[in-house]
């Protein structure tokens, strides 16, 4: 439902009745093929929000190429028929009649068991700011606009101009870091918005990149924070490329008098001004809630943070302050893609929860023709050629084409459709194909991307096997892009169909692979993402195990003293695994080893030892949560004097007010200890909001204490930034060191002492502490016999690799497998149990279908070609082939159709010709390449 | 010279480049009509034989892209 907004939800958890305005759209989307008629005759030019306003769109449009469902859609604020009854023009143009000026709004309800909230964001309007006269200079743009200019489909085609009238290609340009972030005097959001550093060093260095080395990029900012996975070693990289950092808040901009550059004053390291000429400006703008979803959330009666973002437990992550309402992406907080998809796997796993006694409850049964048995006919190609209208039919000469298709080997039916995708036409090609006997059948027409599952949809409904099918892109591939030729357009068409029918001709039916998925899931790891994936599968309905390798749930979480929110958290660790222990679909297996896994999605074995005794498990899913540890520092005096502690040491030491704490009447809090080092390139997430939480704690405590945190850059991210704020209020100093310059720890009479170098006063800083407490890195556990088991890649610091890094970050390539908590990187408590309940969600989308269909375009070996090289088995990115064991072939690769994605790798890397590619094999490839002259 | 107009196979990887083909339809961009697609499921499947055969076949380039 598009154009759509809640109006509200009344009800309670299980039993909601949701509102929901149904705006008018003004395009019948059943009719509408997108095929862009109507805007090429639109008279009104709009300014286009996609492109940040940097060009014009139609007032009917569709907001981009990619959207979904890719179906035009009116403004009705700019349509001159719309506003002021004249025009009409896209009616008249539109081929298949989708314009509807009528079209009403239209109000409907709902009755839903869990809502998912996922309402987004808005980027900070700098507007507001004269300070950054934004306003006032073309050369002074958001980051989002920038975004715009350095992408392909941008209006630039991704070649970074000026904004001024010039359009010159800049050669100095400049990022201010923080616009509308962590700033209360001006616009009042406060928090950090998390994801600026990162886009800005991404943004110069793609426009380096577009623009060539010489590029000057400069990024003003205060605080590196670079904390997301492979983010750190990303901004490594960016300094080696060229990109500058300048720590410093620029406060003045003035224009160079008769050009369009800007000059900027700034407050260098050491204390100087100066002033530098940049010819760009982008203002790296914060993210906000926009005004309609607060009110949103009063009209839903959910409550928000000081932020505006929906308010949650630090063990809830995503649940809402009403029941049955969970959120999901920036609404918890201004956050990246990854954790997005994290919280998005999460909400929709906690809803299901709710909702899973009702599962299945309202499907339907899809209707099925038998498949007619082709084997051993020769070919009756059918081929159908579409107009698309006049999208095909205006350039391309499609009755010529069909005519020519008849004339190709094989061929013993063509026509040419109006519209082949519409109804009447595919009971056409159903009722043609059973007629004429057809056994193949090539469609020309727009793209297989799009338009493959209705065709072969068609072609099962006549009894066919759906691979006897090849679709010819006649459209975006040709008419589209060569309106001004005509001619070769309609030359090139019948090439593509000669292709495609040399194709078909030698396609075979194709079986599906079909597979039980066993419905029990098994988690490695009794911590809290593995605890929190546990829940959620077993109050959806599975049984679930949990193997912990020592003799207590909890892990790393049991040392931890409270939650910035002021949560206890042993007590809630308590309560979590009551929740366990007392949940009957669950099965704790204490002090238990995996020895051996064997087997593949839906279908796994393990080996485990339980308590010195072999156990056996089969599972049909795994979720790996493994989880990490704190490094053991070997500097900073760390083991040779009892005052100098671990930051869980010091969780401890506070939990027990022991008199190392109470008595202190100094303490010093060291960060990025083991971490963002040569040696271990990356931030630890979570050391800077645990460190600023405990200095703050003990000046609660003790608010005449002299608490010192020695920090490298402040990683506070999003909302955890006010206690930052907090501390500096509190008196807590925050002294910065270098990686060239650490602080240095001795112990002089007996007291310990501290030499900083206070880059503020330009010199050095001694402390005497009575306490100090090291942030020390986390690393994961070693779990290299499980990677091999599943075949799980692990990156260089020895956490997992995932399916993908911003779109699949809770789960494998290898399928059937999924990652949660510290084990995938560093993470504070609120992350961990998301990723975990995010893991449980994503794999109970396999578990819930209990038997899988997988493509039947996958690889094949014909064993008696195969020389047993095993080349297959190493290229294989998703473990697909393995050496047959027993039976006639032992010894030779075979490949589970269910594991293989149909890539090819194999096919083309097998030395002895032994791989087939079903739909994709090597005669069909030649055949296509043989055909490609007439 | 100026007459010459090379012809091109290109060998498509279904999932990235030949869904950018599709897109630069979607945004009618204009390009010379020279290269005819083959559609594979991966660059991982091009073969050696490919290029070499397109090459036989009388084809002045071929254009892998994924």
């Amino acid at each position: 439902m598009t154009l759509s907004e809640v109006t509200s939800i009344s009800g309670e958890a299980g039993n909601f009745e949701v509102e929901v305005l149904k705006k008018p759209r003004y395009v019948d989307m059943n009719k509408c093929i997108a095929c862009g008629a109507c805007v090429e005759k639109c008279p009104k030019k709009v300014d286009n929000d996609y492109n940040a306003g940097l060009n014009k769109r139609k007032a009917i449009y569709v907001e981009y190429d990619q959207a979904v469902p890719l179906k035009f859609a009116i403004d009705a604020e700019n349509c001159i028929k719309l506003t002021k009854g004249k025009c009409g023009l896209c009616e008249k143009t539109c081929p298949t009649g989708a314009i509807n000026y009528d079209d009403k709004p239209e109000t409907v309800k709902l009755n839903v068991g869990s809502v998912v909230l996922a309402p987004g964001f808005k980027a900070f309007d700098p507007s507001v700011f004269d300070t950054y006269q934004y306003t006032k200079f073309p050369n002074v743009v958001t980051a989002l606009e920038f975004e715009r200019l350095l992408s392909a489909s941008g209006p630039t085609l991704g070649h970074l101009v000026k904004q001024s009238k010039d359009h010159e290609e800049p050669k100095k340009v400049a990022f201010f870091q923080c616009i509308g972030s962590r700033d209360i005097n001006r616009c009042d959001n406060g928090y950090c918005s998390s994801v600026c550093c990162m886009y800005a060093i991404k943004e110069a260095v793609i426009a380096k990149e577009h623009s060539g080395g010489d590029l000057d990029c400069a990024i003003f900012y205060m605080d590196m924070r670079t904390h997301g996975k492979d983010f750190e070693r990303y901004y490594e990289k960016a300094k080696d490329d060229g990109v500058r950092f300048v720590r410093s808040r620029v406060h003045t901009i003035n224009p160079v008098p008769e050009t369009n550059d800007l000059e900027v004053r700034y407050v260098d390291d050491q204390g100087k001004i100066q002033t530098e000429v940049f010819n760009m400006i982008v203002l790296s703008v914060g993210l906000e809630i926009d005004g309609s979803t607060i009110e949103l959330a009063k009209t839903l009666n959910i409550e928000l943070t000081p932020g505006n973002f929906a308010q949650t437990g630090t063990f809830t992550p995503v649940q809402t302050s009403r029941k049955g309402i969970v959120a999901s992406g920036a609404f918890l907080g201004p956050r990246d893609i990854p954790q997005s998809m994290v919280d998005a796997s999460a909400a929709a796993g906690v809803a299901g929860e709710g909702l899973a006694p009702v599962r299945g409850t309202m499907l339907k049964e899809v209707q099925t023709t038998p498949e007619r048995d082709v084997f051993g006919e020769a070919p009756r190609i059918g081929v159908f050629v579409c107009h698309c209208g006049i999208n095909i039919g205006g350039v391309v000469d499609v009755p010529s084409v069909a005519e020519y298709a008849k004339t190709l080997p094989f061929v013993e039916y063509t026509a040419d459709n109006m519209f082949s995708c519409s109804q009447d036409t595919q009971d056409k090609m159903t009722q043609i194909i059973k007629e004429q006997n057809l056994n193949r059948i090539v469609v020309a027409a727009c793209t297989p991307k799009t338009h493959e599952p209705l065709f072969q949809e068609t072609l099962m409904a006549a009894g066919l096997n759906k691979y006897m099918f090849e679709m010819v892109n006649i459209r975006n591939q040709d008419s589209w892009v060569h309106k001004e030729s005509p001619e070769k357009a309609t030359e090139k068409a019948m090439d593509l169909v000669r292709m495609g029918v040399a194709k078909v001709a030698l396609q075979n039916p194709l079986a599906e692979a079909q597979l039980q998925v066993g419905q029990t899931a098994m988690i490695v790891g009794g911590g809290l993402s593995g605890m929190a994936a546990a829940e959620t599968l077993a109050l959806q309905g599975y049984e679930t195990h949990i193997i912990e390798k020592s003799d207590r749930l909890g892990g790393n979480a049991l040392k931890l003293y409270k939650t910035p929110k002021g949560e206890v958290i042993g007590d809630k660790v308590a309560e979590l695994v009551e929740s366990i222990n007392s949940n009957d679909k669950i099965k704790v297996h204490l002090n238990t080893t995996i020895e051996n896994v064997d087997g593949f999605v839906g279908n796994f074995k393990a080996r485990l030892k339980e308590n010195g005794e072999e156990a056996f498990l089969d599972h049909g899913i795994a979720v790996m949560a493994t989880g990490g540890k704190a490094y053991t520092p070997d500097e900073y005096m760390y083991g040779n004097d009892p005052r100098v502690l671990t930051t869980l040491e010091m969780d401890e030491k506070m939990k027990s007010d022991d008199s190392l704490v109470k008595d202190a009447d100094c303490a010093v809090f060291i960060q990025c200890v083991g971490s963002r080092e040569p040696e271990r390139p990356y931030c630890s997430r979570v050391c800077c909001t645990h460190s600023v939480d405990n200095a703050l704690e003990l000046k609660r405590r003790k608010p005449d204490m002299n608490v010192f945190i020695l920090y490298r850059d402040i990683r506070t991210y999003g909302e955890k930034e006010y206690l930052y704020k907090e501390a500096r209020d509190a008196g807590v100093i925050f002294v910065r060191y270098d990686l060239e310059n650490k602080p240095k720890v001795s112990v002089d009479n007996g007291n310990l002492k501290i030499v900083v170098k206070d880059h503020v006063l330009n010199r050095d800083l001694e402390i005497e502490p009575d306490v100090i407490s090291l942030a020390t890195a986390i690393v994961p556990n070693t779990v290299n016999d499980l990677a091999q088991f599943y075949k799980l890649p692990m990156n260089d610091d020895g956490f997992f690799i995932e399916a993908h890094a911003k779109l699949g970050p809770s789960e494998f390539a290898t399928d059937g497998v999924f990652l949660a908590g510290i084990a995938h990187y560093p993470k504070p408590i609120e992350e961990a149990i998301a990723q975990g309940k995010a893991a449980a969600s994503r794999a109970i989308t396999l578990l819930a279908r209990k038997e899988i269909f997988t493509s039947g375009q996958v690889a094949k070996v014909d064993p008696v070609l195969c020389s047993s090289c095993g080349i297959c088995v190493n290229v294989c990115p998703y473990s697909a082939p393995s050496f047959k064991t027993e039976g006639p072939f032992a010894g030779k690769a075979e490949i589970n159709p269910v594991l293989c994605k149909g890539c090819g790798l194999c096919v083309a890397s097998c030395r002895s010709g032994a791989i087939h590619h079903n739909g994709f094999d090597n005669d069909q490839i030649f055949s296509q390449i043989f055909a490609v002259n007439a | 010279m100026s007459e010459y107009e090379p012809k091109i196979v290109s060998f498509l990887c279904n999932w990235c480049s030949y869904g950018a083909a599709d897109l630069a339809g979607v945004s009618r961009f204009q390009y010379p009509d020279n290269f005819r697609v083959i559609r594979i499921p991966c660059t991982g499947r091009m073969s050696p034989k490919f290029f070499l055969s397109a090459l036989r076949e009388g084809a002045d380039a071929v254009w892998v892209s994924g």
